[in-house]
C-alpha cells in the first residue's frame, strides 16, 4: 500500500481518507478487517491519532498492535446536513466517537443501528467497510453485552 | 510570570477600530480589509505613517500585498492562520511588540469574501489525524460544527439538558443584533423559531450557527501615551493570557467534556487557570460585559464555565431568564455576537469590547461600562477597562 492524497473519489463523489505514510500499517491492518494501532514498547499502552512517538511517555519505540475490536460508544452526533451531494442518500447517518478496550477513541461511523436508537455507554464491535479497490474504513455497530 | 505580565496592565491600548459586514460581492477581501484600515485610522485620527506594525490572518490576500495597497512600509508584521482561537493571540501580540518598542502603532487587519477563491478550509479537514475541529471527511465528519456538536453532546450527556437549552443563547444575541445598525441578522426570534430551525448536526440547529458574510475589521494597537492623544478615549489591555493546548484542550469543547481522547472530569478553573485577572487586577465580579467566540452557540456555556462565572453544568442554567441580555446580570456579546451581528473570524466581537468601553453604542450600550472581558474556551482572553 501507497500513502494517498486523493480527496475525492471522482466516480462517486465520495470523500476518501487521505493517508500519510506513518498510517499505512493501520490501513493495511483494515484492508485485512483488523484494527491495527500502535502500542508502545515502554509503557505498554496504545493511542489515536496515529504520531510518530507515544504520547503517554514518549517513547519512539512502539510495535504495531492488533486491537480486539470491542469498545463503547462514547459520543455520537447526527448529521442531517448534507455537506456535498454523495451525502444527499445518507442523512440523516450518525458520527460517533468509539472509546475501544484498549484505550484510544476512534472517529466512525455507526452501522446496523437506527439513529434513534444510538445511546452513550452501548457497547459496540468493529465492521469493516470496503469503500476503493485499496481503502477500508473502520466502522462499528452494536455489539454484545 | 506574574510578575513580568503586570508589568503590562494598561501599558498599551487599542486607539481605532474600523469594521464592515454585509453583502460585498463586488469585493475582494483585499479591497475589504483597505477600507478597514481607513476606517480605523479616520476613527484613531492618525495617517498611514504613524502605522509601523502590521498583523493579518492568513485569508485572502498576504500581509505584503496589504502593504503593497495601501503604500507603506512596517517594520514589525506577522500572518497568522484565520481561525476565532487566534484572535485573542494576535491582539495580545500586538500589545507585546507595542509594549516592548519593536513597533509604536501596530494595526491588526482582515477583509473575508466567501466562496472566495484559494480558502484553506477547503482543505484543511483532511489534516493528519483530523481535521482542526475533529473533522473526518471520510466518514462524513465535516466542517467547524462538528467539533461544537459533539462537544454540546458530551456536555447534555453529563449535566443533562438537550440542544432545546441552548434556545436563550441565540435569542439574546438576536435581541441584541436588532439595536445594532451594522448587524447582519436581525428579524425577530422566537423560541418557537429557534426549535423550528431545522437540525444541521443533532444536537445543533441552524440558529445555533453562526452563518457567512462577507466583512472587512481593523483594530489598531499603541501605547497608553500616545492612545491618550488620539482623537476616541483609549480602551486600555488590562490584562490577558494564552490560548491553552494539548491533548486535553480540544478545540470548541472545554477540557473534561471527553471529546476525541479528552479525559472525562468535571472542570473548575483553578488559580492558575485564571491569571488574566491578577493582571488586570480584578476579579469576575468586576466584569461590566462579557465577550465570547460564539461561531456555536454551546461555546458560550464552556466561556462562561471555563471563567469560573459559573460551576461545572451550571452555565446551561445561567443563561436563562435574561441573565445574559442587556440589563441582565452578564449581559454577554451586546452586538449580536457571531450568530447574528455576523462572522468577521471574531475581530468584530473585540470591535464591540472597544466602542461598549467608549460609551458609543447608543440603544445597546451597557450602562457605565467600564471593564469588559474577551474570554473564550481554551482559556484565552483579553480584559479591557475605559
Amino acid at each position: 500500500m501507497e500513502p494517498s492524497y486523493k480527496v475525492v473519489e471522482e466516480k462517486t463523489g465520495r470523500y476518501l481518507p487521505v493517508i500519510y505514510p506513518e498510517e499505512l500499517p493501520f490501513w493495511e491492518g483494515a484492508r485485512k478487517h483488523e484494527i491495527i494501532l500502535q502500542r508502545c514498547n515502554s509503557c505498554a499502552k496504545s493511542w489515536y491519532p496515529i504520531g510518530p512517538a507515544c504520547p503517554h511517555c514518549f517513547s519512539m519505540s512502539f510495535k504495531w498492535d492488533r486491537m480486539s475490536g470491542r469498545g463503547t460508544l462514547h459520543n455520537y452526533v447526527v448529521f442531517h446536513k448534507p455537506w456535498t451531494k454523495w451525502f444527499e442518500s445518507k442523512v440523516p447517518y450518525a458520527v460517533v466517537q468509539i472509546q475501544l478496550e484498549e484505550g484510544p477513541r476512534l472517529t466512525t461511523n455507526f452501522l446496523d443501528c437506527a439513529v434513534k436508537d444510538i445511546k452513550i455507554g452501548m457497547p459496540v464491535e468493529a465492521v469493516f467497510e470496503d469503500i476503493t479497490s485499496d481503502i477500508t474504513l473502520v466502522q462499528f455497530r452494536p455489539g454484545k453485552k | 510570570m506574574t510578575q513580568v505580565a503586570q508589568a503590562m496592565r494598561d501599558k498599551t491600548a487599542v486607539c481605532g477600530v474600523g469594521l464592515t459586514l454585509g453583502n460585498f460581492q463586488d469585493k475582494s477581501a483585499l479591497a475589504l480589509s483597505v477600507e478597514a484600515y481607513d476606517l480605523a485610522l479616520e476613527d484613531a485620527g492618525l495617517e498611514r505613517k504613524d502605522v509601523d506594525g502590521l498583523i493579518q490572518l492568513s485569508f485572502g490576500n498576504d500581509y505584503d500585498r496589504f502593504l503593497e495597497a495601501v503604500g507603506t512600509d512596517v517594520r514589525y508584521a506577522y500572518q497568522g492562520w484565520s481561525h476565532g482561537r487566534f484572535i485573542a493571540p494576535m491582539l495580545q501580540q500586538a500589545a507585546m511588540v507595542v509594549a516592548s518598542g519593536m513597533a509604536k502603532a501596530v494595526a491588526i487587519v482582515h477583509g473575508r469574501r466567501r466562496r472566495a477563491f484559494g480558502q484553506l478550509a477547503d482543505t484543511e479537514m483532511w489534516r493528519q489525524g483530523l481535521g482542526p475541529h475533529g473533522e473526518s471527511p471520510a466518514y462524513g465528519a465535516m466542517g467547524p460544527v462538528f467539533g461544537a456538536a459533539i462537544a454540546a453532546q458530551r456536555y447534555f450527556h453529563m449535566y443533562g439538558g438537550s440542544g432545546d437549552d441552548l434556545a436563550p443563547i441565540a435569542m439574546a444575541f438576536r435581541k441584541h443584533a436588532q439595536l445594532n445598525p451594522l448587524a447582519c441578522r436581525t428579524s425577530p426570534m422566537t423560541r418557537e423559531d429557534y426549535l423550528n430551525s431545522r437540525w444541521i448536526v443533532e444536537p445543533l440547529r441552524l440558529f445555533d450557527c453562526c452563518q457567512n458574510n462577507d466583512g472587512g475589521a481593523c483594530l489598531i494597537i499603541t501605547s497608553a501615551e500616545r492612545a491618550r492623544d488620539c482623537k476616541k478615549p483609549p480602551v486600555y489591555i488590562s490584562g490577558m493570557q494564552g490560548v491553552h493546548a494539548g491533548p486535553q484542550f480540544h478545540n470548541l469543547t472545554l477540557p473534561g467534556l471527553g471529546v476525541a481522547q479528552q479525559e472525562v472530569f468535571n472542570y473548575r478553573p483553578q488559580k492558575e487557570d485564571l491569571y488574566a485577572y491578577q493582571m488586570a487586577g480584578v476579579t469576575q465580579k468586576d466584569i461590566d460585559f462579557l465577550i465570547t467566540y460564539d461561531a456555536f452557540s454551546p461555546l458560550v456555556l464552556f466561556g462562561l464555565e471555563r471563567f469560573g462565572f459559573c460551576g461545572p453544568g451550571e452555565a446551561k442554567d445561567f443563561i436563562k431568564d435574561g441573565r445574559i441580555e442587556l440589563g441582565g446580570e452578564l449581559p454577554i456579546n451586546t452586538s449580536g455576537g457571531l450568530l447574528s451581528e455576523g462572522h468577521v473570524v471574531g475581530w468584530n466581537l473585540f470591535i464591540e469590547a472597544i466602542r461598549q468601553l467608549r460609551h458609543e453604542c447608543g440603544p445597546r450600550q451597557v450602562k457605565d461600562a467600564e471593564v469588559c472581558q474577551y474570554g473564550s474556551f481554551l482559556g484565552e482572553t483579553v480584559i479591557f477597562r475605559r
